[in-house]
């Protein structure tokens, strides 16, 4: 991460379709502001969850941008409610979800909601901006089954906890060991890495 | 259990990349100059916030009242991150730590009017006198809350 904020990079959010979810009409007039900062021209406001679903029923959204909607949480279940209701390509669109402040109680909620990535506010333009960009990239992996649907929330690629057996094909299992030989002298890993003409 | 793994496409990271647009530094600078639009307007909010705020904290009795107090964490939970587009970060920081304190007190149902007091104080001085008052002090103010609302903390398990 680190977006710079002085960076030149050029991004293009001119004909992209973002709803907002905010019940709080200075909240939607924040978010309102960054986005229109940024390019965006088509933005649904919705205050409502049922704005919300009425909109997600009636057009296409490329990004989504929710508040968890205080202490109740409809937030969460209205990503929840996206997820499953199989309206595609909706029910796969990203998704940063926004928090003002979350109980004891609903962090489990945020996080098994289906989110790409819940931020806390105070918002400010460089993280939005920066936080767009990430949950934006391809190529990552949904998860779809009884308990959960959404993004893979495994995007660090750690390996499995220590301690525990992991649950997919792909994990690794086994111990890794102690060292056998020495490490690589670091000029010969150079010189793996350098460009050589090949002769063919 | 039936897992299924499958990678949809983006078409929001195609977007992003077609010709046009804008740069970051300039998008940032847009956004940030359309949010000082509404310091005004921001301001007027906190205060109506903190208004409502008193008065709820005002009708509390001795006992945990869970009705009041879910009432005054919907309150003061709302209006978090819009005092730090008002330069008022620390307003935010205050509203954070009497959310915590809200939540902390309605999972051990008891009620402790002096800390929520305490924390309303806080919230009306830091308000009004942000601008003069000096980064030390509101720091120190800002150290005080924590510690009241962390006294309440307590880990599950």
């Amino acid at each position: 991460m680190g977006l710079n904020p002085e960076s030149r990079a050029r991004f293009n959010l001119e004909r992209a379709s973002v709803l907002l979810l905010e019940e709080s009409p200075m909240g939607m007039n924040i978010l309102v502001q960054i986005l229109t900062g940024f390019g965006a021209k088509t933005l649904h406001r919705c205050e409502t969850v049922d704005q919300a679903k009425d909109a997600i029923g009636k057009v296409e959204v490329d990004l989504i941008i929710c508040d968890a909607l205080g202490p109740s949480g409809a937030g969460y279940d209205f990503v929840e409610w996206l997820r499953r209701s199989r309206i595609e390509p909706n029910c796969f669109a990203p998704v940063l979800l926004t928090a003002g402040h979350t109980p004891g109680n609903a962090v489990a909620r945020a996080r098994d909601c289906g989110a790409h990535f819940v931020m806390a506010k105070p918002l400010t333009p460089i993280a939005v901006l920066e936080r767009i960009l990430w949950i934006a990239r391809e190529g990552r992996r949904f998860v779809e089954c009884d308990t959960y649907m959404g993004p893979d929330r495994r995007f660090k690629n750690d390996g499995v906890p220590a301690g525990m057996v992991g649950r997919r094909r792909d994990d690794l299992h086994g111990e890794i060991g102690e060292a056998e030989t020495p490490n690589m002298d670091q000029e010969v890993i150079d010189s793996l890495m350098k460009t050589r003409r090949v002769e063919l | 259990m039936s897992v299924k793994i499958h990678t949809p496409p983006v078409r929001l990271a195609k977007l992003l990349r077609t010709p046009g647009g804008l740069p970051v530094a300039e998008a940032v600078q847009r956004a940030g100059a359309g949010l000082q639009s509404l310091r005004k307007d921001c301001l007027v909010e906190l205060q109506t916030v903190l208004d409502e705020a008193e008065a709820c904290a005002a009708r509390a009795g001795d006992a945990f009242d869970a009705d009041l107090l879910a009432e005054l964490y919907g309150v003061v939970s709302k209006p978090i991150g819009t005092p730090s587009i008002c330069g008022l970060a620390s307003v935010d920081t205050a509203l954070i730590s009497l959310s915590d304190l809200l939540d902390y007190l309605k999972g051990q149902q008891r009620w402790d009017a002096n800390a929520v007091a305490v924390h309303l104080r806080a919230f009306r001085l830091l308000l009004h006198t942000e601008g003069a008052a000096d980064a030390a002090g509101t720091q120190a103010i800002l150290a005080g809350l924590r510690k009241i609302s962390q006294r309440y903390a307590r880990t599950e398990g």
